[in-house]
């Protein structure tokens, strides 16, 4: 027997929405006294529901990079522009911090968050009680940046809006946006079903 | 049994009070994998209804008035936070505007009305019907409001534009300013630890 006293030693249902301990083992589907929420002793098929996000986040990757996420059409020209490119634009046109600012929320960040996630789910899924404490704190640089890859999107939905027919140009929005949002709210809700609890579990 | 703290992330049982916890939240955390035991607690609920009808006024005018508007060749296009979601949608991408329409216009606007509904009530001691499945859905709800993520997004489009043509930020993008600091506060302010401490106070 360890020394570590956990939550399930004790027979604890924690309710991850506020909080609350609860001790409630015998009681067929238990839920928080306080806010209703349903208890679970760690989130259900934590591992197996993020794998799978994990695994369609990091396909969508490819497409999300190599296809186009913006047509702007002008009298002269025509031209595609994928996220590598509008960064490259971003720097040619003189505004490097913008460009660093873009290429690491739209490349970066996704790009980490996918390699992150992969190596705190391979901890789960073999949990030992080296650098336990390192991946917790990777996990939870995850959750934090998370969101600031959709930057892109919000910016292309801006541009969409603005330029169009009547005016000089025209932007189209390609498929690589598409899968770019795709692999935002993917890595989003591959953290979320995660239970962070599992990297600190002992081996039975 | 009161006397418990476990912690969410590594499952670790602490003896001592949380409701006697300290109200900074950074100094009470979890002694295995230092994860924040304790949301905030410690402010008024007259601070967080006044910050959430700041947070609405803001959010109207932030969708009312144009965020940012656009001259070239005399002509001039303007766009509003609704009209980016709605630009997307034309462009024949629905989803990614339905993406984009969730978390910078419906997750932030039921936030602060679900709050207003709760706190109301709460202040004169009485108990919003559904008062735990509102609130569970709020704190559900709030890692996908991206206001601060648009900001940036918008500050890339107008970078990118400006290179064609003069930009002209409007009234709503510093609404949005502020109401991107107005949620951020209101968020800490509005702790599942401290939203169920007021409750509990007002049933004594």
């Amino acid at each position: 027997m360890n020394s570590v006293v956990t939550g399930r030693n004790l027979g604890l249902l924690l309710c991850l929405r506020c909080h609350c301990a609860v001790r409630a083992l015998k009681v067929a589907h238990p839920r928080c006294p306080r806010c209703y929420a349903h208890l679970h002793m760690r989130k259900p098929h934590s591992l197996a529901v993020t794998t799978v996000l994990l695994i369609l986040a990091a396909i969508l990757y490819i497409p999300a990079n190599l296809l186009p996420v913006m047509y702007t059409r002008t009298l002269v020209e025509d031209e595609r522009d994928t996220i590598m490119s509008g960064v490259l634009v971003l720097l040619q046109s003189g505004s490097w911090p913008i460009a660093v600012l873009v290429f690491i929320a739209s490349i970066v960040v996704p790009l980490l968050k996918i390699l992150a996630l992969a190596i705190v789910l391979y901890s789960a899924w073999r949990p030992s009680a080296r650098h336990r404490q390192q991946r917790s704190e990777l996990y939870r640089l995850v959750e934090y940046i998370g969101r600031w890859s959709m930057l892109d999107i919000y910016a292309i939905s801006l541009l969409v809006t603005l330029v169009q027919i009547q005016s000089f140009a025209t932007i189209a929005v390609g498929w690589g946006a598409g899968a770019f949002g795709a692999v935002v709210v993917l890595t989003m809700a591959a953290a979320h079903t995660f239970d962070e609890r599992l990297l600190w579990d002992e081996k039975k | 049994m009161q006397s418990l703290i476990v912690c969410p992330a590594c499952d670790l049982v602490h003896r001592g009070d949380a409701e006697n916890a300290p109200t900074d939240p950074g100094r009470l955390r979890c002694a295995r994998c230092r994860a924040v035991l304790h949301g905030a607690r410690g402010a008024h609920i007259d601070t967080a209804i006044a910050l959430a009808i700041s947070a609405l006024v803001l959010f109207l005018l932030g969708n009312t008035y144009p965020l940012v508007e656009f001259h070239i060749n005399g002509a001039t296009r303007e766009t509003s936070l609704l009209g980016a979601a709605l630009g997307l949608y034309h462009a024949g991408h629905s989803a990614l505007g339905l993406l984009v329409l969730l978390t910078t216009i419906a997750a932030p606007l039921a936030q602060i009305l679900g709050l207003l509904y709760l706190l109301i009530p709460l202040r004169k001691n009485r108990r919003a019907r559904r008062q735990s499945t509102v609130f569970r859905l709020i704190v559900q709800i709030r890692p996908w409001t991206f206001i601060e993520v648009f900001m940036l997004g918008a500050v890339v489009a107008l970078v990118r534009l400006s290179a064609f043509a003069k930009v002209v930020p409007g009234i709503a993008l510093a609404c949005c300013g502020l109401l991107m600091m107005c949620l951020a506060a209101l968020t800490s302010l509005t702790s599942p630890e401290q939203f169920w401490h007021w409750d509990a106070r007002s049933r004594h």
